[in-house]
């Protein structure tokens, strides 16, 4: 048993007098992937968000390796867990580079010159997302693939243990969701860093997760490692859904074919 | 940064223009002389007669950019600036109040209170639990708050003697007329404060810039940060409002011609150059204010206004065309 990153008890979600999740509880296992599951409007995302403070629980509460997320100061949180929200739009004509260098914001104190463990950071991600040749060119004129990885880049160059992406490979082809994906599995081998997805695509998420949760209309379905997650009864559970599960035949992880 | 310079350099340009037109012409060697000598035509020019206008017209355009471009990079909208958004009319319809009741308040004192509360009052009448239309509901409601105050000191302007409500009517219209080294004194002074309280807060704004979410992903507490920009954006247009009334277009202007010329993309070389522009843009208002019609002195807002109404006009027809509106 590895030892819980994230964890949430008893968690209620949503927006005034609709609620998306009721008493959820739930634990993240430290140092892997997680990915999130479940069909549209069961939660996914809103369910990151609580997890990353950036909104309030109407009650119980999440923990990061044990302290309750609301009561760290936000910035000393922002050096420990990173978040990437859906969607972002890039200021008009920024470069990549200068995107990427206001992840290091909550490093540096107020008067601070830009320092050498900045700039590193921040050549690392560039690399790691393979832009290091495009980082001086504006943002608004990379492809769709370029630009999702740019902002990849800027929680990467963030540096924290904790990293957690909403729907990270949504618009991409399919080629870039695979980059995408494997990005943050070296990552993680690499750093030990701790990633969180919200995805849609089940068999990715089955290839490139070492945990899964499954949310489905009324709340978790099943949660643990995808072998476990991804079977013909949990599916039809969560997304009424007839399907076939055989293993995928590249990697051997469960590999989803509708019926 | 690129352009920097040529931005300077246009400043002092405008600078030097600005003294050497007018009733009188006088030679860049003429104002030298009278600079180093203190005697001679030019000297009273430098001292009296352009001087002090022209400076406080650098002074005015600075402030105003800063604080346009504050609230266009905030909002992420062209179109957000306190020209705009009525805060500079909030103001001068608080300083019409202090003349009309008598009230013996500092100007900038009345003039950031005037739009501390416009901008308290667009706030709460653009509220909205979604955010889907926030901008362009926040600068509808401004402009309607910008309608109902200007409306408010026209109307006030009837409590006031005539002499008193002919100069009152023609601060409103912004104007430069007869300022003395206590406007440049006064204007600077306050810039120097609110530029370096800006500059303090110029991280939290390109953070805010990316979007609230990611802004407090990287550590921001959003809220506390959007309203000290705010209010100094709003001090930084009641700091101009106060020398030279509520001088229209120069805070939404000053920020997008910036950036065109020195291509600055950053929030930092943003309000630098929106300082700048707003100064060269002030200044040759100022100039032709005071040239154009020979023996009379335009208020500088009316030509601030016939420059900036049709630049408003091509803004709104671009951001309609981008589906933006």
């Amino acid at each position: 048993m590895t030892a819980t990153a994230l964890k949430t008890e008893l968690l209620t979600l949503g927006y005034r007098d609709r609620i998306v999740i009721q008493d959820l509880t739930l634990e993240l296992p430290d140092g892997k992937v997680t990915s999130i599951l479940g069909p549209n409007g069961c939660g996914k995302s809103t369910l990151l968000k609580a997890m990353a403070r950036l909104i309030q629980p109407l009650s119980g509460h999440v923990s990061l390796a044990g302290e309750e997320i609301l009561k760290i100061e936000t910035r000393a949180l922002a050096r420990r867990l990173a978040i990437l929200p859906q969607a972002s739009k890039a200021p008009e004509g920024i470069t990549v580079a200068d995107l990427v260098k206001r992840g290091r914001t909550p490093w540096r104190g107020l008067l601070a010159p830009w320092s050498e463990a900045d700039a590193e950071a921040c050549e690392r991600a560039l690399r790691e997302v393979g832009l290091a040749d495009l980082a001086e060119r504006a943002v608004d004129e990379l492809s769709g693939g370029q630009r999702q990885r740019a902002w990849i880049a800027l929680v990467l160059a963030q540096d924290t243990p904790y990293l957690l992406l909403d729907e990270p490979t949504t618009w991409l082809d399919l080629t870039h969701q695979l980059e995408v994906l494997s990005l943050l599995r070296e990552r993680n081998r690499a750093h030990g860093t701790t990633v969180v997805t919200v995805l849609h695509d089940l068999n990715l998420a089955a290839r490139f997760s070492d945990h899964l949760v499954l949310l489905g209309r009324d709340g978790l379905v099943e949660t643990g490692a995808p072998e476990k997650v991804l079977t013909e009864a949990n599916l039809e559970k969560a997304f009424g859904l007839k399907a076939l599960v055989i293993p995928d035949p590249v990697t051997g992880t469960p590999m989803v074919v509708p019926r | 940064m690129r352009g920097g310079l040529v931005l300077i350099g246009l400043l002092l340009a405008s600078v030097l223009l600005s003294l050497m037109i007018g009733q009188v012409m006088l030679s860049p060697v003429q104002l030298w002389t009278g600079l180093m000598t203190g005697t001679g035509p030019a000297s009273l020019t430098l001292r009296v007669l352009r001087g002090p206008g022209i400076a406080t017209a650098a002074g005015v355009g600075a402030v105003l950019g800063v604080s346009g471009t504050i609230f266009q990079i905030l909002l992420r909208n062209p179109l957000a600036a306190p020209d705009i958004m009525g805060f500079m009319s909030g103001a001068g319809l608080a300083v019409i109040c202090g003349i009309a009741f008598g009230l013996s308040l500092p100007l900038p004192l009345l003039a950031a209170v005037g739009g501390l509360l416009a901008a308290v009052a667009v706030a709460m009448l653009s509220y909205r639990r979604d955010a889907a239309q926030a901008g362009l509901t926040l600068i509808l409601v401004g402009l309607g708050i910008g309608f109902f105050t200007s409306a408010a000191s026209s109307f006030l302007l009837t409590r006031l003697s005539p002499q008193d409500a002919s100069d009152a009517q023609r601060w409103l219209s912004g104007s430069l007329a007869a300022r003395n080294w206590g406007h440049v004194t006064q204007v600077f002074g306050l810039a120097a404060i609110l530029f370096v309280i800006t500059a303090l807060q110029v991280r939290a704004l390109a953070l805010l810039e990316l979007g609230d979410d990611l802004a407090t992903g990287l550590g921001t507490r959003i809220r506390r940060a959007r309203y000290g920009l705010i209010a100094t954006g709003v001090l930084l247009a009641a700091a101009g409002v106060a020398v030279a009334g509520p001088v229209p277009f120069v805070a939404l202007m000053a920020g997008p011609l910036g950036m065109k010329i020195t291509g600055a993309r950053q929030p930092g070389g943003r309000l630098f150059s929106a300082a700048v522009t707003g100064a060269i843009v002030t200044v040759l208002a100022d100039l032709a204010a005071r040239s154009v019609v020979p023996g009379l002195q335009l208020p500088v807002g009316v030509m601030t206004g016939i420059l900036g109404a049709p630049y408003l006009l091509w803004l709104l027809a671009r951001e309609m065309e981008a589906g933006d509106l």
